[in-house]
């Protein structure tokens, strides 16, 4: 039963077994047969008169006269030809209703059913046409209830509430069926005792709300006693209330999803203020602690001192890190577009990440050109960089390029250590987030560098790639930005 | 143009110094006044209001996030009774970024952990503004171009153009001094007085992209006009 209002709609086995056609009659069509009887009704009267007539001057005479024979052949060829003449013309007139009626029957059959036909008189033909009539009437009227069906099926929103969508759906239910009344219940179908059927007064019908794994609830109302009600109906209406079964089911599970959406955004919202509190309460200290080495530093310097400034510095960049994360995934960041010189940009960060133990090269091929970034948001990829280097090159030279590609107008800042590089199949991998080089081998740092990097590089107009492994050893990344080929005093 | 603007000469400059740390106000306004600026602080916004009922700074320096009025509020108070320079000094946070700041209300944006000599840079510049006499509406340059520097916009033949901020600072400049010549060396000071590694290169090429945004036609500049071994100049083309 479960799957009853799944069942689609079939009406010829809804409506019983098609019946063969049955053949009545000699395989004579009814022109034929019409004009033959006609020919015959004239015609053999005739002959038997004629051979009468023979026959009567045979035993007059005794003898045949060959004129009168030539005669009455003569006279017998006429009337048939006469006959036939007379008969196909009556006829023509005689079929021409039923030819109308096959007309209208054909269109009906091809969906036409708006064709109705008009005989005079009240014979057998006529009441042919009217029953032909009545059925296209019916047929009509049926296509169109099914249509406001269909509508009403089609017309539930999932952003309705429940009251609305059942309030249209009952609403549609009387529409459709020609309901008086119309309600749906909520619940187990078997809970609700089907009411008793009395003749002569409104009939009671119901259907399941059915889903093929559950069943929600009833659809119930009353119809006019005259209203016939089939299998035919029967099986629209579970149809129908399996549709608000659905509709019902959708509207539960958008609730879900928006639900679940509203539950996210909050979440979005409550991990942008706990980033923003922890950066505001990270930095505040760090700004003092920083500060006032500085300043005990440039009045008698220390390298201790120095020592706290860098590591202060150090915190700074990562809580940038987790603040770009932040705007990153909400939209709000927006580089700004400054003209840039690249090498001594490479250099500072260098410088700022404190790593003097390890080589540095800076090669600077961009013949003049500059890069067009946010000078914030480059620092933040080159630290990135830089500091990966040092962390997974094992104390091995870094050797960073800057130079020109004129041809699409962009600058390449190439950063190569030559530590153990990238195994083939981490080479995306490192640019997800919380993805470090080798999966918890070394646990330091956020796991957000180069994810954060490569969008940046990207907001930038950019993009940051691994390059393919040159020999066996080091990994080097390529930032590509917006260039400006040198200008000069013109 | 500013109400209570640094004259130049009438003495040391004032710096009002906003921040709710007082391990930040009392460290900031002991190296601000090693350098020579007359320092005053306030630890929130309603102190700071206070205080400039009691006379106006030439500058003010405020921290965004503060518990009792954030930073925001006080610039728009601020600005509201004068037009002074404010310098935002701030932790990055994640819902406001610097640009919308910067148009709104201030002039410069440091972020914390600050680092002195970078933000004594911009007070430096901030200051040598002060001096270039800019009209505060918009200044119609020709029939396609009105440049509106306090919102660093401009409006080219008829369609709005952002202009990013060294562009605004290098046409404020080029507008304080409309009709003469700007040296090379003046524009490098006033776009990138705070970074070492900018060399005449930084100029020309923004020039040649402020060209791009604000000329009718950038290969025959009308607007900005190159003086070759000198300079820029700003002109203005009589309106139609």
């Amino acid at each position: 039963m479960s799957d009853a209002g799944r069942r689609p709609i079939d009406l010829s086995t809804a409506t019983g077994a098609r019946a063969e056609p049955q053949r009545i009659g000699p395989s004579m069509s009814f022109r034929a047969r019409l004009t033959l009887g006609l020919v015959l009704s004239a015609v053999l009267p005739l002959l038997v008169f004629g051979v009468v007539l023979l026959l009567v001057e045979v035993i007059r005479t005794g003898d045949l006269d060959p004129n009168l024979v030539r005669v009455a052949l003569f006279v017998f060829a006429a009337a048939v030809i006469v006959a036939v003449l007379i008969a196909y013309v009556l006829t023509t007139n005689l079929t021409a209703p039923l030819k109308a009626v096959s007309r209208a029957v054909e269109r009906a059959s091809a969906g036409d059913l708006s064709v109705r036909v008009e005989v005079a008189g009240e014979d057998e033909l006529a009441r042919l046409v009217e029953s032909h009539n009545r059925l296209a009437a019916a047929l009509e009227q049926r296509n169109a209830e099914l249509r406001r069906i269909l509508l009403a099926i089609g017309e539930t929103s999932p952003r309705d509430s429940l009251e609305r969508l059942l309030a249209h759906a009952t609403r549609s239910a009387r529409a459709a069926f020609g309901m008086i009344d119309a309600r749906i219940e909520l619940g187990d179908p078997a809970e609700i005792p089907p009411e008793e059927d009395i003749p002569g007064e409104a009939r009671p019908v119901r259907a399941v709300l059915a889903l093929p794994d559950e069943r929600l609830g009833l659809l119930l109302g009353h119809l006019p006693a005259t209203r016939a009600w089939d299998a035919a109906d029967q099986d629209l209406l579970e149809l129908f209330a399996s549709e608000v079964a659905v509709a019902i089911r959708n509207l539960e599970l958008f609730d879900q999803v928006e639900r679940q959406r509203l539950q996210l955004v909050e979440l979005d919202q409550a991990k942008d203020e706990f980033l923003r509190g922890i950066s505001h309460n990270l930095q505040t200290p760090l700004t003092s602690i920083r500060a006032y080495a500085e300043q005990m530093g440039s009045e008698q310097p220390d390298p201790r001192l120095a020592i706290i400034v860098e590591q202060s510095d150090r915190l700074y960049r990562i809580v940038r890190q987790l603040v770009a994360t932040s705007r990153l995934e909400s939209g709000t960041l927006r580089p700004a577009t400054e003209v840039l010189a690249i090498a001594p940009r490479v250099r500072r960060a260098w410088d700022a990440l404190g790593a003097s133990s390890v080589g540095f090269e800076l090669e600077d091929d961009a013949a003049g050109w500059l890069a067009i970034a946010d000078p914030d948001q480059l620092d933040q990829v080159l630290w990135a960089l830089l500091d990966n280097a040092v962390r997974y090159g094992g104390g091995t030279p870094i050797r960073a390029r800057v130079a020109a590609r004129p041809a699409d107008a962009r600058l390449a800042i190439t950063i190569a250590d030559q530590g153990s590089g990238v195994r083939p199949e981490d080479r995306e991998r490192i640019f997800d987030r919380y993805e470090r080089g080798a999966a918890g081998v070394r646990a330091e740092g956020t796991g957000l560098g180069l994810y954060v990097s490569r969008s940046l590089c990207r907001a930038m107009g950019g993009d940051l790639a691994l390059e393919a492994p040159e020999g066996a050893v080091g990994a080097t990344f390529t930032i590509l930005l917006p260039g400006e080929p040198p200008a000069t005093d013109s | 143009m500013l109400a209570g603007g640094w004259r130049g000469g009438g003495g040391a400059p004032r710096i009002l110094i906003v921040d709710d740390d007082p391990n930040l106000l009392v460290l900031l306004a002991d190296q601000l006044r090693n350098d020579g600026f007359e320092i005053q602080t306030a630890r929130d916004g309603e102190e700071a209001l206070r205080r400039l009922d009691g006379g106006w700074p030439d500058l003010l320096i405020v921290d965004m996030m503060m518990a009792r009025m954030d930073g925001l509020t006080l610039a728009r108070e601020i600005k509201a009774r004068a037009d002074l320079p404010i310098i935002v000094l701030s932790a990055i946070d994640t819902a406001d970024s610097k640009a919308d700041l910067l148009e709104e209300v201030a002039e410069d944006y440091v972020t914390k952990p600050y680092h002195y000599p970078e933000l004594r840079a911009r007070i430096a510049r901030v200051m040598r503004r002060l001096g270039d006499k800019v009209p505060r509406r918009e200044l119609i340059l020709g029939p396609e171009l009105t440049l509106d520097l306090r919102r660093r916009a401009a409006t080219v033949k008829g369609q709005p153009v952002q202009l990013t901020p060294t562009e605004s600072r290098l046409l404020y400049a080029l507008a304080a001094n409309l009709g003469n010549t700007v040296s090379t060396e003046t524009l490098l000071d006033r776009g990138w007085g705070d970074t070492d590694d900018a060399d005449p290169s930084y100029v020309w090429v923004t020039m040649r992209r402020l060209r791009q945004k604000i000329e009718p036609d950038p290969d025959h500049p009308v607007h900005l006009v190159t003086v070759r071994g000198i300079g820029y100049r700003l002109v203005q083309q009589p309106t139609a």
